[in-house]
Parts: structure tokens; C-alpha cells; sequence
């Protein structure tokens, strides 16, 4: 089929590309970008590994196509540390030992990066349903929420340096 | 699973008119393209080989949830996400609220709209059970007219809706509830993100302690989405007691024929029907009379 050319917007830089129109966004972050932090699990919506943000909502890369996507702000785990600094939420994986085989965690962050934008004090039961996308075969999740609970205290105290 | 997706076609038009001509022309060889939640992973997985994807997401004027005539209608591209925090479902229309609150992933919900999930046309579809109890319809277009088809006409068999080739469904319909009524959606599942092993729905009008008018929806134990009537029977026109409601649990269990899969077997999902049309009466009884103090 032919190619065209779609312009995406990636963790606020611009880029040019010859895609086909079945090529998912997920095929265009990693194979053309080479931006792998993005991970690629069940490839059919299921697991979470492939999330994005797309204008600020968490979506699914393997399963929407680039070009549909073209002129809107894509973030990706590569984008969310500022100027060297970690993100409060990459912070808090860190020191609530939330991260193991790291497979789930790019998307496990930006899920999470997505509720406390949207509601920065979640209770317990809110972080759990919102993160329920995401699957985990190491941590066992627990670690994981103390570390959305402790991210979410930091930037409401005002500890935000990421994007 | 397939890492790439095999070669297609993409076109965006950018009215619904255009859309329904393309769809027409190309017949089976094409696919509309809303959310993608479910398409995408079927192209992939290899279950069908679409040669051109119809993308409705540039379509002006189908994406808002608005309120005319007391009727609510419902974009063909409002995505689950926006539905949720819809106020006037919250408060109005609940069981579809519950519905889609209880519906999948925040990813999934950010992507999907309600319109696919009919059109997935599964007989474990939440808003099809929801959409049931509310007296919903379709309105779809096609390049030479429109028309409107009732939410109980609108699914053949699974995976089988009523839209010819070259038709686009581009809103959902829900009449006004009427007074003194409630509505109140259950569902089992296996874990929180899954799809149901059974589903219902009830909707009733009340009285006092009496019943004026019922309807009530299973999903995942037929080929589609069923009515209930004989459940309704046992309650309309009655007062709810302990024991009409337990009658109409009863005749819910009769009505259901569900098969054994992965997610339940047949017995289990029986005896379910019934047990959560009994619990989904008595919320919507309590929320039907709530109203009415
Ligand atoms: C992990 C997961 C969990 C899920 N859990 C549940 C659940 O618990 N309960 C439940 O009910 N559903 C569940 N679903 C199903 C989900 O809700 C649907 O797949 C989704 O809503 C489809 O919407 P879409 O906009 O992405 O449709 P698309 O994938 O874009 O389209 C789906 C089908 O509908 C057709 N179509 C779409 N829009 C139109 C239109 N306007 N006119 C005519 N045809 C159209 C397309 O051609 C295609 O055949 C789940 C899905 C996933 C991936
Ligand atoms: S790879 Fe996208 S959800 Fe699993
Ligand atoms: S840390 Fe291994 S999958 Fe989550």
C-alpha cells in the first residue's frame, strides 16, 4: 500500500515519516523512533505494556495507527524526566521497590502520570482501578500502588519537575 | 501474535455521507473504523483481512452527549471515558453509567466508543444489556436514507448486527426516564478488567411499594442480549416483596441459555441470572422510590 508522509509529535519534538497505514503507533515509536521504552506484550489490548499518552489520555499503541495520531502531542516514558530529573512518579518506583523485571513499568508510570493529572489525591481503591490495565508478572501490584500513593503526595506538595 | 498488521487501504472521510458512500462501494472488503479496540486486534490476531479501514474519527459532529427533547443522544464517537463522567448519565440514565464504569481498562475506555461495543454485536456486551433496559435505538445512515432500528432489533446472532453493507450507525437514543423510575446494571466477572460471565439490567417504574412497569436484560447467557418478559411479568403490577422478586429471579434463571466457555459454565451462569436480576430489582426498586420522596 503506499506510504505517506505523517508527521508525529513525540515528547515535544517533531518528526517527518514514511509510514504505511497499517504501521501502529507502537511499530512507530520502536522501529522508527527507536524510542523501546514502549513496550510490546499482547499486541491485542489486553495488557497494558504498550501505553502512551496521547493529548494526555493513556491509549494503547499497538492497537491505534500512526497516522491516525498525526499532529497530536504523543508522550512516551523517554519524555517524562526533565532536564535529567526524574519524574516524582519514576522517583517513587524507585524507592518503594515498584520496579522488577521492568517490563510492565513504562506503562505502569504513564497510566499512572495520567489519573494524578486528572485527580491528583486518588484514594487506594481509585489508583488500583485505574492502573487495573496494566498487568504485572513480578510485583505483585502492592508496591506499586504505595509508590502512586507516595508520588501523588510529592506533587501536590509541589515536588513536580517532570513535564 | 503477529507483530505487524497486513497491509491496507486507510481513508478518512469527512462526513458521514461520504463515509456510508465509501462503506457502499467497497461492501465486504471494507471496515469503519471507530475506536479500533476491537478491529485493530482482529486484523492482527488474523480473524479478518479488511482491504480498506473507513476511519469515522474525523467526522465532525458525532463526538458530543447532548440532551434534546428530553431524549439523550449519544455520539457515534463518544469514547467510554467521556460517557463515565458524563453528569447527565450519572445522575438520569445509571445502569448505563454502571455499565460503562464497570467496563474494562482506562486505556481501553480512553480508545473505545459505545457505538463499536454495539457494533462488536458480543452477547456479553455491558451497554447492549444497559441500552436494553432503557428503551434505546440507533440511528443509522446509509447513502440513500436513514433510519432508526430499537436497540432489540439491532443483534442477529454474535458477532451479527441488522446494519447492511454501506450503513454507519451515527448516534445512540435514549428516551427520557420516566417518573418514579430507576435503573441499575450488575455483572459478574472473573477479575476486574474482564468481560462478563453474566450481565443484567433492570429498569422499573414504581408506585409506592408497587411495580407499574418493569424491564429487565441478561447478556452473556444467549446468543445476544435477551429481554426477560416472563421475569417482568412475575413483578409488574405487583407489590415488590421478597417473594416476587425471588419469583421473577426464578423465571430469569428459565429464561436464560447459557453455554459453557472459558469464563463460566452453564449452570453457574444460570443460577447467576437470577441471583443478579433479584439484587439489580431491588437497587433499582430502592432508587426508583428515592426519586419519588
Ligand atoms: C481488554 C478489553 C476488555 C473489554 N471489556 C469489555 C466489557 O467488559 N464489556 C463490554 O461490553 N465490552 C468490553 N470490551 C469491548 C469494547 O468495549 C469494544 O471492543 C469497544 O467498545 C469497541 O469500540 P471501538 O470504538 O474501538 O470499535 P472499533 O474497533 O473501531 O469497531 C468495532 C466494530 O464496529 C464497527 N463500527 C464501529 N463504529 C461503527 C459505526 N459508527 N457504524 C457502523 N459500524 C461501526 C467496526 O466496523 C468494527 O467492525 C473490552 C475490550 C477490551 C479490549
Ligand atoms: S501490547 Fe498493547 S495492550 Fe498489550
Ligand atoms: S516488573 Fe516485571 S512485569 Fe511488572
Amino acid at each position: 500500500m503506499s506510504k505517506q508522509i505523517v508527521r508525529l509529535s513525540v515528547n515535544g519534538s517533531n518528526h517527518e515519516l514514511l509510514l504505511e497505514p497499517q504501521m501502529t503507533l507502537l511499530q512507530a515509536l520502536r522501529d522508527e523512533l527507536g524510542l523501546t521504552g514502549t513496550k510490546y506484550g499482547c499486541g491485542v489490548c489486553e495488557c497494558g505494556a504498550c501505553t502512551v499518552l496521547v493529548d494526555g489520555k493513556p491509549v494503547l499503541a499497538c492497537s491505534i495507527l500512526a497516522i491516525s495520531v498525526r499532529d497530536k502531542d504523543i508522550l512516551t516514558i523517554e519524555g517524562l524526566a526533565g532536564n535529567g530529573n526524574l519524574h516524582p512518579i519514576q522517583q517513587a518506583f524507585i524507592d518503594y521497590g515498584a520496579i522488577q523485571c521492568g517490563f510492565c513499568t513504562p506503562g505502569m508510570i504513564l497510566s499512572s502520570k495520567a489519573l494524578l493529572d486528572e485527580n491528583p489525591r486518588p484514594s487506594r481503591q481509585e489508583v488500583k482501578e485505574w492502573l487495573a490495565g496494566n498487568l504485572c508478572r513480578c510485583t505483585g501490584y502492592v508496591k506499586i500502588i504505595e509508590a502512586v500513593m507516595a508520588a501523588s503526595e510529592t506533587m501536590v506538595k509541589g515536588g513536580s519537575h517532570g513535564k | 501474535m503477529p507483530r505487524v498488521l497486513q497491509p491496507f487501504e486507510y481513508l478518512e472521510p469527512r462526513s458521514a455521507a461520504e463515509a456510508t458512500r465509501i462503506l457502499a462501494d467497497y461492501g465486504t472488503r471494507a471496515k469503519a473504523m471507530a475506536g479500533g479496540v476491537d478491529l485493530l486486534p482482529r486484523i492482527r490476531q488474523r480473524k479478518i483481512c479488511p482491504e480498506v479501514i473507513v476511519s469515522i474519527q474525523n467526522i465532525p459532529g458525532l463526538d458530543s452527549i447532548k440532551e434534546e427533547r428530553g431524549q439523550l443522544r449519544i455520539g457515534a464517537l463518544v469514547t467510554l471515558h467521556t460517557a463515565e463522567l458524563d453528569r447527565l448519565i450519572k445522575e438520569r440514565y445509571t445502569a448505563l453509567h454502571e455499565a460503562v464504569h464497570h467496563l474494562a481498562s482506562v486505556q481501553v475506555k480512553t480508545m473505545a466508543t459505545l457505538v463499536g461495543n454495539l457494533c462488536v454485536a458480543t452477547p456479553a456486551s455491558d451497554m447492549a444489556a444497559a441500552l436494553f433496559v432503557l428503551g434505546a435505538s440507533l440511528v443509522v445512515v446509509s447513502p440513500d436514507k436513514e433510519r432508526a432500528i430499537p436497540i432489540e432489533q439491532f443483534f442477529l446472532k454474535p458477532g451479527q448486527t441488522a446494519l447492511q453493507p454501506g450503513e454507519l450507525v451515527t448516534e445512540i437514543v435514549v428516551p427520557a426516564p420516566a417518573p418514579d423510575s430507576g435503573s441499575a446494571f450488575l455483572k459478574l466477572v472473573r477479575t476486574a478488567a474482564d468481560i462478563a460471565k453474566v450481565n443484567a439490567a433492570v429498569c422499573l417504574t414504581v408506585d409506592g411499594d408497587a411495580c407499574k412497569e418493569a424491564r429487565i436484560a441478561l447478556g452473556s447467557v444467549a446468543p445476544t442480549t435477551i429481554r426477560a418478559p416472563r421475569a417482568e411479568a412475575a413483578i409488574k403490577g405487583q407489590k415488590l416483596t421478597g417473594d416476587t422478586i425471588q419469583a421473577a429471579a426464578r423465571a430469569a434463571e428459565a429464561e436464560s441459555r447459557p453455554i459453557t466457555d472459558v469464563r463460566s459454565n452453564a449452570d453457574y451462569r444460570r443460577e447467576m441470572s437470577g441471583l443478579l436480576v433479584g439484587r439489580a430489582i431491588k437497587i433499582a426498586f430502592q432508587r426508583a422510590r428515592g426519586q419519588h420522596e
